[in-house]
């Protein structure tokens, strides 16, 4: 435990660190990295914790993202309005896409699937309301109290301070008696089913939840992008969401953000020198799912394993 | 202890490998002047992308790497043809490279995402190849001015050769369904419209749609021609299917945009004789300029350059009389901005300039494919121009407030 703990303490003064010794771009990259790392968090709640693999968490990413969008510079709301309300809309939204917890496996994938390309649809074909494919620009940078974050630095420690809340939030949640019976349906749901509880309820809960954290991850996004356009709800993004969690190790909270920085890193910076990071891409992808399943976290955890017990 | 010590060595070193990404701005008089170019090396458009590079490095080979007294240096970004990696990308360049100008993109909704790059830091965009219509009419920016061609702008003469030069009454469109192919129809849709034409059908089909059977099959009976404007590998299947159904001998196909030199070499005889594009470039037109440019393009390439390539080239020599006139001090971004937009430069495509709108006024040629032997490459298919529409504007011949008011092409 104590090492946990002075684990978190050292990152955290080393994320704090950055800005000043990191150039803007790293500390943009980094920011991008922390906040697609919480959408693949908001995936893996699903994924990890339930069981349930979701392609269509980039619908509520992106539907928040275009309220506060389309608030902000089409009717002058302003930042704290606009950044609830887009929270609002990618809950609600996910409220209604809950749905699909009916449906197990396959049937789930291609339900998620459906919703995410009507939301894509949406935004890409309802071009007076959403821009169609040139999307919302010019958001402008987020505004607290009066005073602009305007500093991709300070944007930077924003971003920190909303992620260490929601993370901090996001644990208590699934080492609650409502994050266990989760992961019980995940290893048996006729088990839990026999023990008495409401499966169904659960998962719809989990499922809104998960919502509620990708629409975060779609406020925060506007506010660095300050640009939306459908590529935020398309299928790639979703995709990309969960071979975020996969790579990094679904089921941990460190995991996502690993896989976040992984690709997002190839992505943007080894395709300056090297263009065949796509490759590297898929041969990461095929390592992973043939020596390391439970990702970089889980092959950290099988290093330590001498000492510690797997946990959970 | 280990764990504690490693996780401190991991941080030091994190800390540090993030702290060598930064150098200290050099001190120089006559330092090189930095050209990001973006374009999308890899996905969809990757051989339009790889086409434009090889344009821009051929026009700055050809004058030595050299502007307004100094080095040029361009670091090319691969935008995938995503905008959002297009964003990252045009903020890598201009904070991290600290790039004096951009080049780029080239899919068109990309365009909005740069043109927002430019307007945070300030760095000048030069827009190339990005067509997006409400970059150069409703959402302008300062700092962003347009070498290539606005979507729309293809499209008015179109609609106009459609009624007046072929005679046509009624005619069906496929249409590429995103903002570019939108532009481009509903612009020759209004011309030839607006003359008196009537469009019979508008088969709008999603960039990437792998089978065109169900499109050619639902040509209307009896249209007097088939409009095409389609892109990417869209345009070899649907070149394939319009001959497998035998389309060929029930329609005329007048394409606005088709058949372009990039995909020529994909295609056969059939392809002789077709209307393939209504376009600012074509490798055919007999200029001396055009001829020394294609002809260096194929000794360095060893094909035939598309619009892409000619575009870039145009943006290098548009940039380089740029600079060439305020003595390469592109530090001071408003004279900068201000000789782009009073040169005139004499481009492969013809003479070009920018009107009040940063928008290039240039030549809509009509084009034919044609098959010619070629010294180097044989017997080639090439689009010999075969109608010049002069000094076209993005307005075309309305008053610009006139097209401003009446707002963008939408579907």
């Amino acid at each position: 435990m104590n090492i946990r703990v002075i684990g978190i303490a050292v990152l955290a003064a080393v994320l704090a660190l950055v800005p000043s010794v990191a150039s803007e771009y790293w500390v943009g990259l980094l920011t991008q990295i922390l906040i697609f790392g919480l959408l693949a968090l908001s995936a893996d709640l699903l994924l990890g914790h339930a069981g349930l693999f979701s392609l269509c968490h980039a619908a509520f990413f992106a539907v928040s993202a275009y309220t506060v969008a389309i608030l902000q510079t089409r009717y002058g709301v302003t930042t704290i309005p606009a950044a609830l309300a887009g929270l609002g809309a990618g809950t609600l939204l996910a409220a209604i896409f809950a749905s699909a917890v009916r449906t197990r496996g396959v049937y789930f994938i291609l339900i998620t699937l459906a919703f995410g390309y009507i939301v894509w649809g949406v935004a890409h074909r309802w071009a007076s309301f959403t821009g169609g494919d040139n999307g919302v620009t010019n958001v402008p940078p987020l505004t607290l109290a009066g005073v602009q974050i305007a500093t991709k630095a300070h944007y930077y420690y924003f971003v920190l301070i909303v992620l260490a809340l929601a993370l901090a939030l996001y644990r208590i949640l699934t080492t609650s008696p409502f994050g266990l019976a989760l992961r019980g349906i995940k290893s048996s749901e006729t088990r839990m089913r026999s023990l008495g509880y409401r499966v169904g309820a659960h998962l719809y809960v989990a499922f809104v939840i998960s919502g509620f954290y990708a629409s975060l991850a779609g406020v925060l996004y506007i506010y660095f992008n300050r640009f939306v356009n459908p590529v935020a709800a398309g299928f790639p993004y979703s995709v990309e969401a969960i071979l975020m969690a996969i790579i990094g190790g679904t089921g941990t909270i460190l995991g996502p953000f690993i896989g976040s920085g992984i690709i997002l890193i190839l992505r943007n910076w080894v395709s300056g020198f090297f263009h065949y990071y796509t490759a590297v891409l898929g041969l990461i992808f095929i390592a992973t799912v043939l020596w390391a399943p439970n990702g970089v976290m889980g092959l950290i955890k099988s290093l330590r394993s001498g000492n510690r017990g797997e946990g959970a | 202890m280990l764990n504690l010590r490693a996780l401190m060595f991991g941080g030091a070193v994190l800390a540090l490998s993030v702290a060598v990404g930064v150098s200290p701005a050099e001190v120089q008089e006559k330092k090189p002047i930095k050209i990001g170019l973006l374009a999308p090396l890899t996905g969809p458009l990757a051989s339009p992308g790889t086409e434009m590079v090889n344009g821009f490095r051929q026009y700055w080979n050809s004058v030595n790497n050299m502007a307004g007294g100094r080095k040029i240096e361009i670091v090319v970004a691969d935008t995938t043809c995503n905008p959002d990696q297009a964003l990252t990308q045009a903020r890598r360049l201009a904070l991290q490279e600290k790039v004096d100008l951009l080049v780029g993109p080239l899919c068109g909704h990309e365009g909005p995402a740069v043109a927002q790059v430019s307007a945070e830091t300030g760095v000048p965009l030069v827009m190339d190849p990005a067509g997006a219509d409400d970059v150069t009419k409703w959402k302008r920016t300062p700092t962003v001015i347009r070498t290539a061609v606005s979507s729309s702008q293809i499209g008015h003469p179109l609609g106009e050769y459609l009624y007046k030069d072929l005679g046509l009454r009624n005619v069906t469109f496929i249409g590429a369904d995103y903002t570019f192919g939108h532009e481009v129809t509903l612009g020759a849709v209004k011309t030839f419209t607006d003359l008196g034409g009537k469009v019979d059908r508008i088969i709008w089909n999603p960039v990437g749609t792998k089978d065109y059977s169900t499109t050619v099959n639902s040509i209307p009976a009896g249209t007097g021609a088939v409009v095409p404007i389609v892109v990417g590998a869209d345009r070899i299947r649907l070149f394939e299917d319009w001959f497998n159904y035998g389309m060929d001998k029930k329609h005329k196909i007048v394409a606005s945009y088709w058949l372009h030199e990039d995909v020529l070499p994909q295609l056969d005889d059939r392809a002789v004789g077709i209307i393939g594009n209504v376009l600012h470039y074509v490798a055919g037109i007999d200029t001396p300029e055009n001829k020394a440019f294609v002809e260096e393009h194929i000794k360095l390439y060893k094909r035939v350059p598309s619009w892409f390539a000619e575009s870039a080239y145009t943006a290098g020599l548009w940039v380089k009389t740029a600079l060439d006139k305020i003595n390469g001090n592109v530090e001071d971004r408003d004279a900068f901005l201000k000789a782009m937009r009073t040169v005139e430069v004499k481009a492969p495509r013809g003479p070009v300039k920018l009107d009040a709108y940063d928008n290039p006024i240039q030549n809509v040629y009509v084009s034919k494919v044609e098959k010619v032997n070629h010294p180097v490459l044989g017997n080639i298919l090439m689009n010999k121009p075969i109608k010049t529409y002069e000094a076209v504007s993005q307005f075309w011949t309305w008053k610009p407030e006139e097209f401003l008011a009446r707002g963008p092409y939408k579907r």
